[in-house]
This record gives C-alpha cells, sequence and structure tokens, in this order.
C-alpha cells in the first residue's frame, strides 16, 4: 500500500480519533524537563522531537511490582483476573519497538506469560522515525531484532508519511483517511536503522575476562542498577510473597530486578556466583551485546542510549562493544 | 494449563530424617505431572503461603498415586516456617521443570554417585530410579559425605543397599561430630577424598553429582584424574529458581539457564563457562 501523508497539524485530530479506541499514551515532556511515556489525554501533545523518554515502554507489558497471584484459603492459588485495557502507544522509537520485539521473545511463545500475553495483544503501537544523538547506537551496529509495529510515521517535510505493517494496522488506517492524503513522499531509507538485518556472526568465544577494561569499568560503576532499570530489553524480576495480616491470605508479587546487585546471583547460605562488580558487569555486558539462554547470540541492546543517559559514573559500554564485538564479525 | 500457577498438596507423612531435616510426602491430585511424570534431577516450585515459593529437587520416584517426596532442610524463609507444618495441611507445588540426569546413556553403564550434604536428595531419586533397572547396569556405587556422621540422610536404607549387595557405599564425615553414632568405615574427610585411588573403569563409567558449589571443583578435578571424560560427568547445578520457566533471569549458569537448559548439565557443556561453577 502506498505511503500516506498526514500534515503535522492534523496531529491532534489524529490523536483525538485514537483516543475514541483507547487510551493513548505518548511521551510528554513534564514539568520537570523529564519526557516520560504518559496519556496523551486532550490537549496534551506528545513531544515527537524528543530522543528519548527516561523509562522505556516496557513498563506497560511488566509494571515495575504486580501481582502474579493471590492466595486464600478457600481458593489457593489464583491469577489476577483483572483483564488488561486495550492501550495505544503513539511516538515509539525503532529502537523501543526492537525491544519490545526482543520482550515478545521471552515472554510470548508456546507457554506465555499470561499477565504480559494479555498487556501485549491489547495493545497497539505507533512508531516515529527520529534522528540518532550522540547516545544512540542504534545505527552503529545490525541487530536480528524486528521494530514491528501496527503504523509507522516516517517524519517528511511538512508532515508524516504514514505506513501500515498490521491488519490492525490497517483497520485504524481505513478509519483515519480523511485526515491523510495519498500523495507520494521519499521515505528517508535510514528510518529502521540497521533492525531486523541478521548479523552474521563467527561463533564467539567466551568473553576475556582477564581483560584489563573490566575491572577498570567496575571501578567506575556505582552499582546503582539505573542502567537496567532504564533498558528497553533488561526484563529480570524477583519474585516476593506478603503475608495478608489475617495470616490466612497472601499476595505474591514480581518487582523488577537487576543483576548488577549482589543479591542476584545469591544462593543457598549467602555463597553467590558472581561475587564481585566486575564480573557482574560482565555479566550484564554478555546479556546486552551477545544474548543468553534461548536467544543465546542475539543481542539484545536496541541502542537507546538510556543506560549512557542516565549513568552517574558516566560509563559507556560502546567503545568496548566496537571493539569485542567486530572482532567476531566477518 | 496454565504452569506457573500452583496446584493444592496436602502433607500426608513427616519423616525427621536428621535434626534439621525432614522427609515430606505430598498428595496432589491424581495424574498430575507435578507427581506423576518427572525424571530423577528435575524439581518442582513449593509454595508455602505468606512465606514464598522455592524450587526443590524431587527426592523420590514418579507416583502414580499422585505422591511426591522432597527432602527439605529448615534452614531458610520458606523450609523454616515449613517445619510447622503438620499432615493434613495443604502447600501448593507447580513442576516439573528443566532438565533431569540422562537416564538412558547408562544403561549397561558403571554409575558412581557423588553426595554432598543435601544433595543426596535427588540422588536419591536417581538412586531409587537406577535400581528398578539395575540388572541392565554395571557397577553401582555411591560416595557420599556430609559435615558429621549425624547429618548423613537416608543413612538405613543407604547401608541396607549395601548389605545386600546392590550397591557399593563408600561415606565421609568433615568431622567425628558428637561421635555418638560410631559408622563402621566412614572416613574422617571431605568428600573428595573418596575419589583417592577409587577403582573404577573410566571408559565404563558415568558420574552423576550433587552437592554444595563450593566441592564441585575439586569432584570434577578429582573424576578427570581417574581419567573420566567431561560428558560423562553429570553435575546437578545449585542456583534460585524464582520462575522456573526462563524468565526471571536469576538462574544463569553462565550463558545458559538453570531452570530450563539444567538443573543438571554435563561437565562438557559447562567447561569454560564463566560463573557456572564457583
Amino acid at each position: 500500500m502506498a505511503p500516506q501523508f498526514m500534515v503535522s497539524h492534523n496531529l491532534e485530530a489524529l490523536l483525538e480519533r485514537l483516543r475514541q479506541y483507547a487510551e493513548v499514551h505518548g511521551p510528554v515532556r513534564g514539568d520537570d524537563g523529564v519526557v516520560r511515556f504518559s496519556a496523551l489525554t486532550p490537549g496534551i501533545l506528545p513531544d515527537l522531537s524528543a530522543i528519548r523518554t527516561l523509562l522505556p515502554p516496557k513498563k506497560y507489558l511488566l509494571h515495575p511490582q504486580e501481582i502474579i497471584l493471590s492466595y486464600t484459603e478457600k481458593d489457593g492459588y489464583q491469577a489476577p483476573s483483572e483483564g488488561a485495557r486495550p492501550l495505544i502507544l503513539f511516538g515509539l522509537h525503532s529502537c523501543d519497538l526492537a525491544g519490545i520485539n526482543y520482550l515478545d521473545q521471552i515472554f510470548l511463545g508456546d507457554d506465555p506469560d499470561p499477565l504480559y500475553a494479555a498487556r501485549r495483544s491489547a495493545q497497539t503501537l505507533i512508531g516515529v522515525s527520529c534522528i540518532p544523538d550522540e547516545f544512540c547506537s542504534c545505527h552503529l551496529a545490525r541487530s536480528p531484532l524486528k521494530p514491528l509495529s501496527d503504523l509507522f510515521f516516517h517524519h517528511v517535510e511538512g508532515g508524516f508519511a504514514v505506513t501500515s505493517s498490521s491488519p490492525r494496522g490497517e483497520e485504524l488506517l481505513e478509519d483515519v483517511k480523511d485526515i491523510l492524503e495519498e500523495r507520494e513522499v521519499n521515505i528517508p531509507e535510514d528510518a529502521r536503522r540497521f533492525f531486523g538485518q541478521v548479523a552474521s556472526m563467527r561463533v564467539r568465544p567466551e568473553l576475556d575476562a582477564a581483560l584489563p577494561e573490566w575491572q577498570e569499568l567496575a571501578d567506575c560503576c556505582l552499582g546503582c542498577g539505573a542502567c537496567s532499570l532504564c533498558c528497553p530489553t533488561c526484563y529480570c524480576f524477583d519474585v516476593l510473597e506478603f503475608s495478608g495480616l489475617d495470616g490466612r491470605s497472601a499476595e505474591r508479587v514480581r518487582r523488577w530486578d537487576n543483576c548488577l546487585f549482589k543479591s542476584h546471583a545469591q544462593v543457598a547460605g549467602g555463597m553467590s556466583f558472581r561475587k564481585d562488580r566486575a564480573e557482574r558487569f560482565r555479566y550484564r555486558y554478555c546479556h546486552k551485546y551477545r544474548g543468553f539462554g534461548p536467544l543465546q547470540g542475539i543481542p539484545s541492546c536496541v541502542g537507546c542510549g538510556r543506560c549512557r543517559v542516565v549513568c552517574p559514573a558516566g560509563l559507556d559500554l560502546r567503545p568496548l562493544a566496537e571493539r569485542l564485538e567486530a572482532a567476531c564479525r566477518e | 494449563m496454565n504452569s506457573t500457577i500452583p496446584v493444592p498438596a496436602v502433607v500426608s507423612k513427616i519423616r525427621q530424617v536428621t535434626a534439621d531435616t525432614s522427609l515430606l510426602t505430598l498428595r496432589t491430585n491424581l495424574d498430575h505431572p507435578v507427581a506423576s511424570s518427572f525424571l530423577p534431577g528435575q524439581f518442582l516450585q513449593l509454595s508455602l503461603p505468606g512465606a514464598g515459593e522455592i524450587p526443590l529437587s524431587y527426592c523420590g520416584s514418579p507416583s502414580s498415586e499422585g505422591d511426591i517426596e522432597l527432602c527439605i532442610r529448615h534452614v531458610g524463609h520458606v523450609t523454616t516456617p515449613l517445619k510447622a507444618i503438620v499432615p493434613g495441611e495443604a502447600v501448593g507445588v507447580r513442576g516439573p521443570y528443566g532438565r533431569g540426569f540422562p537416564m538412558p546413556t547408562y544403561t549397561g553403564q558403571d554409575l558412581l554417585l557423588i553426595a554432598g550434604g543435601l544433595g543426596m536428595a535427588p540422588l536419591r531419586s536417581l538412586l531409587l530410579a537406577l535400581l528398578k533397572q539395575r540388572k541392565f547396569l554395571g557397577r553401582l556405587t555411591l560416595l557420599y559425605g556430609a559435615r558429621e556422621i549425624e547429618s548423613l540422610l537416608f543413612l538405613d536404607e543407604l547401608l541396607k543397599l549395601q548389605r545386600d549387595g546392590v550397591m557399593q557405599l563408600q561415606v565421609a564425615a568433615d568431622h567425628p561430630g558428637h561421635g555418638l553414632n560410631a559408622l563402621p568405615g566412614c572416613r574422617i574427610a571431605l568428600l573428595p577424598a573418596l575419589l583417592d585411588g577409587l577403582d573404577i573403569d573410566p571408559g565404563q563409567t558415568c558420574a552423576a553429582l550433587c552437592g554444595p558449589p563450593v566441592v564441585y571443583p575439586l569432584l570434577v578435578s578429582g573424576l578427570q584424574l581417574l581419567g573420566v571424560a567431561d560428558n560423562r560427568i553429570h553435575l546437578s547445578m545449585e542456583r534460585r529458581m524464582k520462575c522456573g520457566v526462563g524468565r526471571c533471569g536469576h538462574c544463569a549458569v553462565g550463558t545458559r539457564l538453570c531452570c530450563v537448559d539444567g538443573p543438571v548439565f554435563s561437565y562438557a557443556e559447562l567447561a569454560g563457562l564463566e560463573g557456572a561453577l564457583v
């Protein structure tokens, strides 16, 4: 289907139409100057010039803390009955879309996570093109992750070229066609960066623990875990149980966890498999640039740059990654 | 079926095994896979409402009656309150999860089981399965070490198997303890010492290990010295699996996940993986 064109000043009208289907959320710059994904209620326009939000859209799929099971004596453990509300996410950049694609591979599949699956299927994803800044690395390396969206808005002269890539996108496009116009537009080629391209990799050797860079980075790292919190593909969670005051009910909660914390690899007796910070740092690197478990060989870094922006010590893994990963490429 | 919701299991029997460890028998619905179809070395997740959930290795045999045997040392945030449970009360279970010991490859082989402390629990499950196919196996040897003689688990069962000539048993204790329960033949030594000069045919022997993480490097190098190949050494790994289905990220063994790729790994899979052993 030929791209449709929407003039910039129709944005508000578009959002108004989208709100008839579902709550619409997008990047909003707060009074504190921080850009967050939040509700685009009437009168609130998304900041489409913002390069990145503080937290990625994973917060809509995996809540920072959420009840996964409730226990009562009568019914035993039960999954939460709350159904997922329809939600339209507007203004997602390719990196965030690729991040969602990564999370899908972990939480959907043969035995999908019920909470994630319900929310994901209730979501409509609308992407917007962007221009990388000095913190981004989406334009530096190929990634097999796909920036899948229902609709994608490419910035072009005077407005947006709109393309759909799902039945839901087609449907939406059809319903808002009166505020779009058919026009021949040139979509700039780099809009999706290097996503969806399989990088040809040789078998990667184990990371060399003796490299002095690990210790140098670890010596500066404060272990605060901010990089994981704001990473679109960090999904580790801890599971906790809270007993009700009546002693007869309980709630089981999962909440975002962090591999930079000492407790992450602890086992019985206080023994830990990643005792020092350099080991934990290397572990995180391994997940971000090489992937592991069922997604071994698929780097999970989508190049959004959030970890570099938020790191209080100003750490940047890119130079090390460029050197180590370039050696694996053909 | 949602594999992450625990099903109720009623405590049917509690047997005190040592001062701090007991053997719990749970009864679930008949035909639930959590009780009826697991392999030795696999694990389940046990929930105690209000206290939380922990991964535990199976200690008994699969049961078509819906029974599950679990060996529990009462030291943790779930296992300590579990000490107060009485028959008739319910807990929650889900599973089985993970990859167990490679039973089919054991046919026709000599088996060397090495258990350290509470590691005897999953190896009891393996031992029971091996006894069922004893005539298809060569020599069956168990090396078992614990802190002191008093904390050796299932000693009566094991000594009987030795007396019946079904299995060779060698036992070690780190220190003599109170010395009240002298055990003939028990060496006062660390578990890996039992490997010194052990008479095995390395090309014919499969080793199955379960013990505290700290003991694995010594056991593996001891077995290698005896000539056992890395792919004939299987270890049950200790990690804190929180979800059991490969998502929470807590149980990485190097770049693999203990809950789905393990907990039983061959040493050939682990050699060179950072953070796999201690």
